[in-house]
């Protein structure tokens, strides 16, 4: 919707954007700085009284005002200096909504279609965990050259085998971000099917509570960390479709690190002995540790990995593993809460694609189970548990406001070894998105990567440029 | 006029008939059977939707944890609770359950949009109809042939086969006879779809009035739809419905096999009637009392069958949103649709007995 990627002021805390000519609303009145600002200044306030958690992790925390001075300019007044603004920008509750849909006073998070924006599409129809119904935009005035492709059908599948076979049986055209590492090796055994990959940004890593014992242990955790071979994990339940991870930051986000590998070098079960008899831990009297899962939200293959994990703990010799599955609804609360679990499994996505997103929600006091950091008035990241965790946060803080990026990266990989050091999250695995699609579908050869249908590494998927023949 | 109104009319006005009817030439015996009926169908409601209130919460979990995921800090999970009223006291919590029970409302879903679990309802349910329906149908019309058959055929192999078939098909797990045919028919022939419930670019021009496709292509002359729903319908039908006849044909085989035993029909035989009419004129509709009861009863069954199929074929029914809302512990979901299902099976119940006192005049209150 910008012209360019704004000003921002010498405090930082001053964004100021102008709005491209001709963006208009589905009725084909004018888009306005003055109607955008009301749109979004509805989001902030309207929480309240409609409960809306996207609202309230990405734009509440961090904007204070939004205001427009004419037409064209939009101005964003923070409440804290960051970074990474305008990645927050490209996030959904940025995203304009037509007035006439989301009424200002409304607390209406499914209106009914059709929905419009200032994109390419707009939603023509829309059946709740069935399908919804794109089709192209009239008053379009972007970028995206005019697409040819009439109408694009989202279907909704609750389970990811039906969907499999749906793409299987030729029901479905393109399938994109659901499908497992497993079913994706099944799928490029079809003919007909194309599967294009692209780096994406899901991770899976342990999270190891520091509240209770035995991982209230530093050493614990260490050894944790020295014992798993990612690679075995990678190839034998994944077939190589997953990355082995060695830092809570992917491969591909600014300063990403391979802190894990350098400080454990891990598998290396002599470190791993090492950190357990400091703790007075052998092969008599073994650690004991509690491993829990959910058997179902990660994927069918989370028990898979999860045995590999106990039997790579194990071989230590000084750990006895019990490995523990719960349900999603049970589980997720008591390992974030941090009262009941010692070790448990977590996925992160970026809410907006940035370091600090893979950074900043496990350190600080966020309530995401690792316990690296106590409640304070004094400061609302919390205080660390120890000196490593103190300086990783004020070393976090720092890298949150900085606007050079090298100095940014430096901080990063300073933070990354810190973490590793901590231990408080143990990454284990980075995971691409996939797309598949029939080969009578195609990119637009006009554009980077026609071969994953234009979708590039921010992951976004532009319909416009797909067709079908 | 929304949807679910429409069809809770389309359902509603017949039984209204049926009932007055029963009223106006039944027996006083059975009009105070229907009352009383009636009468415990209401605490029955409120004590199992009082159960399943006291459940969910006794139960570990939490709705709003669960659908924030590792997201969730505990100041958003804290200011949501309050928001949706899950921090309010249990016996408030209750009482305005009670509330959203009696005034058919529901209240809204504690995970996603928010939503009003009338709306969600109102998609959901019609498409479980669309499938349970023509899933009865299958059944009872394999079970009642093949029971008879096996019946007719005592010890020979159309007995064998049906009774084989009857325990087989009885115990096959839903998830995997679904498969199975998703695989066969699906995948390796290509003749039929294998999940939802129309195709979705036909589905684009079907004009809902009842969210029920089949009647709605029907009603509005869209014939490629309709026949894109009946194909869509196939394979989910037949895998609830071949679950379902295995009990069926037993029952059906057994009443039969009795029934040819009996003194009249022994006299009939004498006089020379033809075996087939006696079989399907005489024993049949004798036979079929015991089995009437049993329909109701399978209501329930097939609610629950209807939750595998519906997951396994992606069909957006109240089955698989039970499970989704299970899952997410999304009280008021769970409770409505809990409450909605126990309410269907009563009256079901209540109108099988009914047709059960017309089938068998013998039959008194």
């Amino acid at each position: 919707m910008a012209t360019d990627m704004g000003t921002v002021s010498e405090d930082g805390l001053t964004y100021t954007f102008t709005l491209k000519d001709g963006l208009k609303n589905g009725d084909g009145s004018d888009v306005t700085a003055t109607t955008y600002a009301a749109q979004l200044n509805r989001l902030l306030t309207i929480g309240s009284s409609c409960p809306n958690d996207v609202a309230d992790t990405l734009a509440v925390p961090y904007v204070k005002t939004i205001t427009a001075p004419d037409d064209k300019t939009i101005v964003f007044t923070l409440k804290v200096k960051i970074a990474y603004f305008r990645s927050l920008l490209a996030t959904a509750p940025y995203v304009y909504a037509d007035p006439k849909t989301f009424t200002a006073d409304a607390c209406n998070l499914f209106p009914s279609a059709p929905i419009y924006g200032t994109g390419a599409w707009f939603v023509s129809q829309y059946n709740a965990d069935e399908q919804m119904v794109l089709e192209p935009n009239p008053n379009y005035t972007g970028d995206t050259p005019a697409t040819t492709t009439k109408k694009i059908i989202v279907r909704f599948y609750s389970d990811p085998n039906t969907l499999a076979l749906a793409v299987q049986s030729g029901e479905v055209d393109i399938a994109w971000r659901t499908l497992s590492a497993d079913q994706i090796t099944e799928l490029e055994k079809v003919d007909g099917l194309k599967i294009g990959t692209v780096p994406g940004g899901k991770i899976l890593f342990l999270t190891v509570n520091r509240t209770m014992a035995p991982t209230d242990d530093p050493n614990v955790a260490k050894a944790i960390a020295s014992a798993i071979d990612r690679d075995e994990i990678a190839d034998t339940v994944f077939g190589g479709k997953v990355t082995p991870l060695y830092s809570m930051v992917p491969p591909g986000f600014l300063g990403a690190t391979d802190a894990f590998d350098k400080m454990y070098a891990s598998p290396d079960l002599d470190k791993a002995k090492a950190y357990l008899e400091a703790s007075g831990y052998s092969a008599d009297k073994p650690l004991e540790l509690k491993l829990w899962y959910p058997p179902e939200h990660y994927g069918a293959t989370t028990a898979a990995w999860m045995e590999i994990i106990k039997k790579q703990l194990e071989a230590t010799g000084e750990i006895k593993v019990d490995l523990q599955a719960q349900e999603w609804s049970t589980y997720i609360p008591a390992l974030t809460q941090g009262q009941s679990y010692n070790v448990g499994v977590m996925g992160w996505f970026f809410d907006y694609p940035d370091t600090s997103n893979y950074t900043d929600p496990f350190v600080y006091n966020t309530g995401m189970g690792n316990n690296l950091t106590a409640n304070s008035d004094a400061n609302p990241n919390g205080v660390g548990f120890n000196d490593t965790a103190k300086q990783l946060v004020d070393l976090l803080s720092k890298a949150d406001v900085e606007l050079d990026d090298t100095k940014r990266v430096e901080e990063y990989q300073q933070a990354q070894d810190l973490m590793a050091d901590l231990a408080g999250n143990i990454p284990l695995y980075f995971e691409a998105e996939h797309v598949i699609y029939r080969d009578n579908i195609s990119g637009s050869a006009d554009n980077a990567n026609p071969d994953t249908l234009n979708i590039g590494a921010n992951i976004v998927f532009n319909y416009s440029l797909i067709t079908k023949k | 006029m929304p949807p679910i109104t429409l069809l809770a009319l389309i359902i509603g006005i017949p039984c209204l008939i049926l009932l007055a009817y029963v009223f106006i030439r039944g027996s006083t015996g059975l009009r105070k059977y229907i009352l009383t009926r009636i009468a415990l169908t209401l605490p029955m409601v409120f004590i199992l939707g009082s159960l399943v209130f006291f459940i969910l919460r006794v139960l570990p979990g939490d709705p709003v944890s669960s659908a924030l995921g590792p997201k969730g800090t505990p100041e958003m999970i804290a200011s949501i609770r309050t928001q949706l009223g899950l921090n309010d006291p249990l016996i408030v919590q209750y009482g305005r359950y009670l509330g959203q029970m009696v005034t058919f409302k529901f209240g809204n879903s504690l995970v996603g949009g928010h939503r009003p679990i009338i709306d969600e309802m109102s998609e959901r349910f019609p498409a479980t109809l669309e499938l349970v329906i023509p899933a009865s149908i299958l059944s009872l019309l394999i079970g009642i042939f093949g029971g008879t058959l096996a019946a007719s055929k005592r010890k020979k192999f159309p007995d064998y086969f049906f009774r084989i078939y009857a325990v087989v098909i009885y115990s096959l797990p839903i998830f995997w006879l679904g498969l199975i045919l998703q695989l066969v028919f699906g995948v390796k022939l290509g003749w039929l779809p294998i999940s939802g419930r129309i195709d979705p670019i036909i589905g684009t021009t079907v004009k809902t009035y009842t969210n029920i496709y089949f009647i709605d292509s029907l009603i509005t002359g869209n014939w490629k739809a309709f026949g894109s729903v009946c194909l869509h319908l196939i394979l989910p039908t037949i895998t609830l419905g071949l679950i379902q006849s295995g009990l069926f044909v037993r029952m059906t085989r057994a009443n039969v096999i009795e029934t040819l035993h009996t003194d009249y029909i022994s006299a009939a035989r004498a006089r020379g009637i033809r075996e087939k009419v006696l079989i399907y004129g005489h024993a049949l509709n004798n036979a079929m009392i015991p089995v009437i009861t049993i329909i109701g009863l399978q209501v329930a069954i097939l609610l629950a069958g209807a939750v595998l199929t519906e997951t396994v074929f992606s069909w957006p029914g109240m089955g698989s949103y039970l499970v989704e809302r299970i899952s997410a512990r999304d009280y008021t979901a769970v409770q409505s649709v809990v409450t909605v299902f126990a309410m269907l099976v009563a009256l079901i119940s209540l109108a099988v007995d009914i047709i059960y006192s017309l089938v068998d005049p013998r039959v008194r209150y």
